[in-house]
This record gives structure tokens, C-alpha cells and sequence, in this order.
């Protein structure tokens, strides 16, 4: 690459000495205390397994995917998880398309290490055949904004995505038993990966001969700073990586420190992450009851769905409270119909950064913007839900748990928006529960 | 023509485009950026503003356009370069290249959702971009991808599964010079040879001649709607 074109960004000593004297005063440029994180927003897109992640001005994707492959020979029954790191080059000027470079690659490794060595991620679940085929896990981090500290932004980007992500549903059947036939996820629900635990990366930097430690350094403390230590913890206060390549030297009674307080910050992450995967289910759980207003019917049958007191529209009370749970679950046919165009539109409203958007609902941008964390995002749309629906009513495909079709819960059918959280999530069990006996 | 009587999968007609959304500066490091979505088709573009210092092939007089696209997953292989061929040719007819010479501008294309319609959706990501940067432009440019069914009838903006039935379909990018805007109700003004130009034309399939015309004369009619949106979404975000 030649270097005469690449733009080279060099700090000037009064901005180093700046942050340098700021460090020694517990200040820290951007108003942090040594110990904060900056504000983590997690977000996911429409397929499974793909996330979003902005940590302070660091932004990551993470993608995963799935396919059958032929296992390793000392390993013949176990699945593979593989993970590629790109640093896009318009994550930092510096960064060059090709070849990753040093750090593109520790970085990977530091991951790679958290993630697979400590058996995060069931292998053995991903067998099908001993031997023949098993399912190989990719994992794709774009780097594309690097406002500091990549190894955290990017181990939360895999992890969040490795959570939402499901493979697809597949038999081994055939003449002799040996054929692996992967069904569609329209037919057959697929599956979440088995994580036993999340590993999460805690990153130190040290300053002035290893004195000074910060948490989470932002891009331009990187490069005042004299070391750094990367420490992998999972919230049960496992250590599953500690990288310290270089830099100045610490003392070990620092290392201890850092690691103590990367287990509280790992708890704290690994909440912040179950708390997004699980609105994202739920959200997911959710389209999946609308695209099927048929056979919704049948699972509503759910005796132990207690009622939370929420301000719920339009719904008729009934009685008993069987039917009142149909209300929650049958939604509009009508209203499906009229908003299929914008559903395209609805989709791409967690993305949605500015205000300029095409859009024949606008009312609803109005509300999705500058909110702080991914819950919100999904309770307004909940809110907002009865008119949008993401819904192609020529779908009638049954899914796997699939019994007769009650033909008495279709006579409901009303708008409840928020209700239909606390419904869903027993719905959800059942269908899992459902989904596993008949696999 | 045969408009009312194409069906397509998602409800809309012929000549309906999906829902566009464009948000400018998302990222921070780069000096501009620009994210476009045409329906599940998103593209985020990053431009790095003029480096000093030309690739060896270029032409040290005037300024040069290094494009690099980036798959959502997967090597970048044949069909990556062509998109980056394609691209750079593209922004290299509507970058002033005189005012910086020797100086390289960088465009960075990830692809984030693939629905069809994705080269187009990357040039007009792109040009949003340029804008963000600050690079100087001639004019804007809008790309649109027009499909050919085998009735001969012209479908605007396919989705992937719609790309794959269909027979034929090009993708066309059209100048956007203020003037489109201004005069929609006049005709025949002096500047008609720049709006009837065509920057770029990508075709995929076999479609006759006229059919190619018919694509060319609904894409330039959807173009204004895409200028229009365009215009709007650069003036109204102030930052």
C-alpha cells in the first residue's frame, strides 16, 4: 500500500498532554469517570442473527450464518465456529481494505479465544451426522466507525448475534439413513444456538507507568495511552481471556483490580445483552403470531397467562378469560391488508438514524428517534403496532406444533398492543416446548 | 400499457417504488456518510475526502475515485470488483475531478440487507455520501433498476425474488441537475440535453430494443421522484 496516499492522523503533544494531565486528575476528556462505560445500544435486523452495536462512537455489525460442512477428523461429532473480522476501511482512515493487519487479527483471536475456547458455544448440539455433516457457525464483524476500544464493541456485537441467530431445522432420513434435508423456516421453526455462558471483553488502558487505569478508552485515549489489557470474564466470575500484548508493565496486584472489576462490569453487560435478546424475541415472537392469525387460534389455549393491568384499546371484555386471551392474539385482518406496502417501510424503522424518511406512516419516526437503548425502540413500536402489521395473509403454512385450528378463537379479533408481550412470552415457551418434542 | 395487470408478491404496482429512507453523517470517523434503504435493500456508504496522492495507474492531473465495496458476508469476488468498477465510473462522471487534482477520494460501500435493486441503491447512497463529504459535484445522480417481465409490461425497483423470475431488467443511473426540478412544468428549455442524459446502464438478461427504451423512459419518469426525495432529504437535515 503505498503510504504517500494513505492519510496518516498524528496527534499534536498539546492534545496528548492534555488528556495526560486530565488522566491525573481523574478526568477523562469525554466526562467519564475511570470506571464508565459509554452508553451501549444494542440493535437487530430483520433476519436472525444479525446485530447492530454502538458503543459511545463505535459502531459494529455482526452477522451470522450457518451451512453444512464435513467435520474435522479429530472431531468428528462436533460443529465448528468460525469468526471473521473486517476492518472496513471507513471505520478509520488508517484502516486499509485487504489484508487484515496486526491488530485486525488480535483482535479476531482475542474473540475467537473468548468465544470458542471456552465452550460458549455448544458444539455438539450442532452435529447431524457423526462424522458426514455438521453445521458450521460464521461469524462476520464489520468494523465500520472506530471510536475506540473495538475488542468490547465487537465481542457484544458476536454475542448478540450469536444469541438471536437460529439455524435451520433439519432430518437425517433418506434410503440409508445418511441424507440431511434442511427444512424451510417457513415449515419448520428453527433453532437458537445452545450459549452456555457469555463471555464478555472488559478492556484496560494504562497510562503514566501503569498508575492510571481506565475502562472503555475512546479512540483518541488509545493513542495517548502507554498499555492495555483486555480481560474476558463471564458473569459467574469465570476468566476466560486475558490478553496483554505488550505495553507497559503493571504490577500484578493492578491485574487483580482490573479483573475484579471487569467481573462487575461483566455482569452488568451480560444484562444489558439479555435484556435486548429477549425484547428482540419477543418483538420476533410477535411477527410470528401476526403472519399466522389461523393458527394462533390454537395456542392461545394457555391457562397460566396472567393479565398485567396496561391500557389496552379497542378490546371487547369478555367473561371468561379464554376468549379474552383470543382477543390479545387474533389481530385485524382487515388492518393486515391495508398496511402490507408499508411493511417494507416498518422494517427498516431501527435503522432509521436521521430524520429524512420516505414514509406514509411519518407519525411513527417521530417517535422511534434519539431514544437511548433498544427497549424503548420496541415498546414504541408496540404501542404503535395495531396499524402497522407485518403481514402476508396468503401465509397459511402451518408451523410445527401445529394442532387443529380452533375455529371459535377467529371470531375475535381486535387491536391489543401491550397485552400481547405478557402472551407471547408464555406462548413462546410452549412453543419451544413444542418445537423440541416433535424434532 | 400493462401496468394494472402485473401482480407483484408485495402489492404494489408497476411502476411503485419502495419505501425510501436516507440518513446522512451516522458515522463519525469518515467525513461523509450516508445510509439508503429501498425496502430490506440498505447500503451504508463512507467517504473519505480528498488524500493527497494518486494510485499509480491514475492520472496525477486530475483527482481519482477509489471505490470499495464490502459484501454483507462472504469473499469479495468477481462480482464485488464489477460493482466497484461500475461505481467508480459512475462517480467519476459526476465528481468535479479538476478542482483536487492528484488527490485520492475514497468511497466505501458495506452492504447491510440484500433485496434486490442493490447496485442502484449503492449509487444513490453514494452520492448522498459525496454530499455529506463535501466533495464537489456537477450535478447529483439517481439510479433506478427497471425489470422487464415477459408480458413486455415495466416494473420498477424488483426485490430479489422478483430480479430472479423476471427475464430481463437494467439498472440506469440518471443526472439530477436542479433544473429537473425547477422546470416541471415547462418543457422544452435549453438544458434538455443534460436531464435526457444517461450516466450508467447496466443491463442483465436479454430484452428487445424497444422494451430497453420503454425501461429507459419509466426509469427517467421515477428518477424525478427519486431526485425529489433526494433533494429533500439533503436540504432538510441540517447539521
Amino acid at each position: 500500500m503505498e503510504q504517500r496516499w494513505a492519510s496518516t492522523w498524528r496527534m499534536s503533544v498539546n492534545e496528548r498532554k492534555f488528556i495526560e494531565t486530565a488522566l491525573a486528575s481523574d478526568l477523562r476528556v469525554d466526562g467519564r469517570r475511570p470506571f464508565d462505560y459509554r452508553r451501549l445500544t444494542i440493535k437487530f435486523g430483520r433476519e436472525d442473527g444479525s446485530a447492530e452495536v454502538q458503543l459511545g462512537q463505535t459502531h459494529v455489525l455482526s452477522y451470522v450464518t450457518s451451512q453444512l460442512v464435513q467435520p474435522y477428523r479429530d472431531r468428528p461429532n462436533e460443529g465448528s465456529l468460525s469468526i471473521f473480522t473486517e476492518f472496513s476501511p471507513m471505520a478509520d482512515p488508517s484502516f486499509e481494505a485487504g489484508r487484515p493487519g496486526e491488530f485486525a487479527i488480535e483482535l479476531g483471536r482475542v474473540i475467537d479465544r473468548g468465544l470458542r475456547e471456552s465452550r460458549a458455544v455448544d458444539m455438539e448440539s450442532l452435529c447431524v451426522v457423526a462424522g458426514k455433516s455438521v453445521w458450521s457457525i460464521r461469524v462476520d464483524l464489520h468494523i465500520i466507525d472506530n471510536g475506540g476500544n473495538l475488542v468490547d464493541a465487537a465481542n457484544i456485537a458476536a454475542l448478540a448475534a450469536l444469541l438471536t441467530f437460529r439455524r435451520p431445522e433439519c432430518t437425517v432420513g433418506g434410503e440409508n439413513g445418511q441424507d440431511v434435508i434442511i427444512h424451510d423456516p417457513e415449515v419448520m421453526e428453527p433453532l437458537p444456538l445452545i450459549i452456555h455462558h457469555l463471555p464478555i471483553a472488559v478492556t484496560f488502558a494504562f497510562f503514566s507507568d501503569g498508575n492510571i487505569m481506565v475502562i472503555d478508552p475512546t479512540h483518541k485515549e488509545e493513542v495517548v495511552m502507554g498499555g492495555r489489557m483486555t480481560a474476558t470474564i463471564n458473569s459467574n466470575g469465570d476468566v476466560c481471556t486475558v490478553q496483554k500484548a505488550g505495553g507497559e508493565g503493571i504490577m500484578s496486584s493492578v491485574v487483580m483490580q482490573c479483573l475484579r472489576v471487569a467481573s462487575v462490569k461483566a455482569a452488568d453487560i451480560t444484562s444489558k445483552i439479555k435484556n435486548a435478546v429477549e425484547t428482540y424475541n419477543t418483538e420476533r415472537a410477535l411477527r410470528k403470531v401476526k403472519r399466522h392469525p389461523l393458527t394462533a387460534a390454537h395456542r392461545v389455549i394457555v391457562p397460566d397467562v396472567i393479565m398485567k393491568n396496561e391500557q389496552v384499546e379497542n378490546i371487547g371484555h369478555r367473561p371468561d378469560k379464554n376468549s379474552r386471551q383470543d382477543d390479545e392474539m387474533l389481530v385485524d385482518t382487515k388492518t393486515c391488508t391495508n398496511s402490507e406496502s408499508s411493511s417494507g417501510g416498518r422494517h427498516t424503522d431501527p435503522f432509521v438514524g436521521g430524520s429524512s424518511n420516505w414514509d406514509p406512516y411519518p407519525g411513527r419516526v417521530g417517535k422511534l428517534q434519539d431514544l437511548p437503548g433498544p427497549l424503548m425502540v420496541i415498546k414504541e413500536e408496540l404501542r404503535s403496532d395495531e396499524m402497522v402489521i407485518e403481514s402476508t395473509p396468503e401465509l397459511s403454512t402451518i408451523t410445527s406444533s401445529s394442532g387443529t385450528v380452533g375455529a371459535s378463537g377467529v371470531k375475535q379479533q381486535t387491536n391489543a398492543p401491550k397485552s400481547l408481550k405478557d402472551a407471547v412470552k408464555s406462548k413462546n415457551r410452549k412453543k419451544n416446548k413444542a418445537s423440541t418434542t416433535t424434532s | 400499457m400493462g401496468e394494472m395487470e402485473v401482480d407483484r408478491a408485495d402489492g404494489r404496482t408497476a411502476s411503485q417504488l419502495r419505501p425510501l429512507a436516507c440518513s446522512r453523517n451516522t458515522l463519525h470517523r469518515a467525513h461523509g456518510s450516508a445510509r439508503w434503504s429501498q425496502g430490506d435493500t440498505i447500503v451504508l456508504a463512507a467517504v473519505y475526502g480528498p488524500k493527497a496522492g494518486t494510485k499509480k495507474g491514475e492520472n496525477p492531473e486530475k483527482a481519482s475515485i477509489e471505490v470499495i465495496w464490502k459484501p454483507k458476508t462472504g469473499h469479495i469476488g468477481k462480482l464485488e470488483k464489477e460493482y466497484e468498477m461500475v461505481l467508480k465510473r459512475t462517480l467519476q462522471s459526476i465528481c468535479l475531478l479538476t478542482i483536487h487534482p492528484n488527490t485520492t477520494t475514497s468511497i466505501i460501500v458495506q452492504v447491510l440487507g440484500d433485496d434486490g435493486a442493490l447496485l442502484p441503491c449503492a449509487i444513490n447512497a453514494s452520492c448522498a455520501a459525496l454530499v455529506d463529504a463535501g466533495i464537489p459535484l456537477k450535478h447529483l445522480a439517481v439510479s433506478i433498476c427497471c425489470g422487464l417481465t415477459e408480458s413486455g409490461s415495466v416494473i420498477l425497483d424488483p426485490t430479489k425474488a422478483e430480479e430472479q423470475k423476471i427475464q430481463a431488467f437494467a439498472y440506469l443511473v440518471f443526472p439530477n441537475s436542479p433544473l429537473s426540478v425547477l422546470s416541471k412544468g415547462s418543457s422544452a428549455e435549453d438544458d434538455e440535453p443534460i436531464e435526457h442524459g444517461t450516466i450508467t446502464s447496466v443491463t442483465h438478461g436479454v430484452m428487445p430494443v424497444l422494451d430497453y427504451f420503454n425501461c429507459l423512459e419509466r426509469g427517467r419518469a421515477a428518477s424525478a421522484k427519486i431526485s425529489e426525495f433526494l433533494r429533500r432529504s439533503l436540504e432538510s437535515q441540517t447539521k
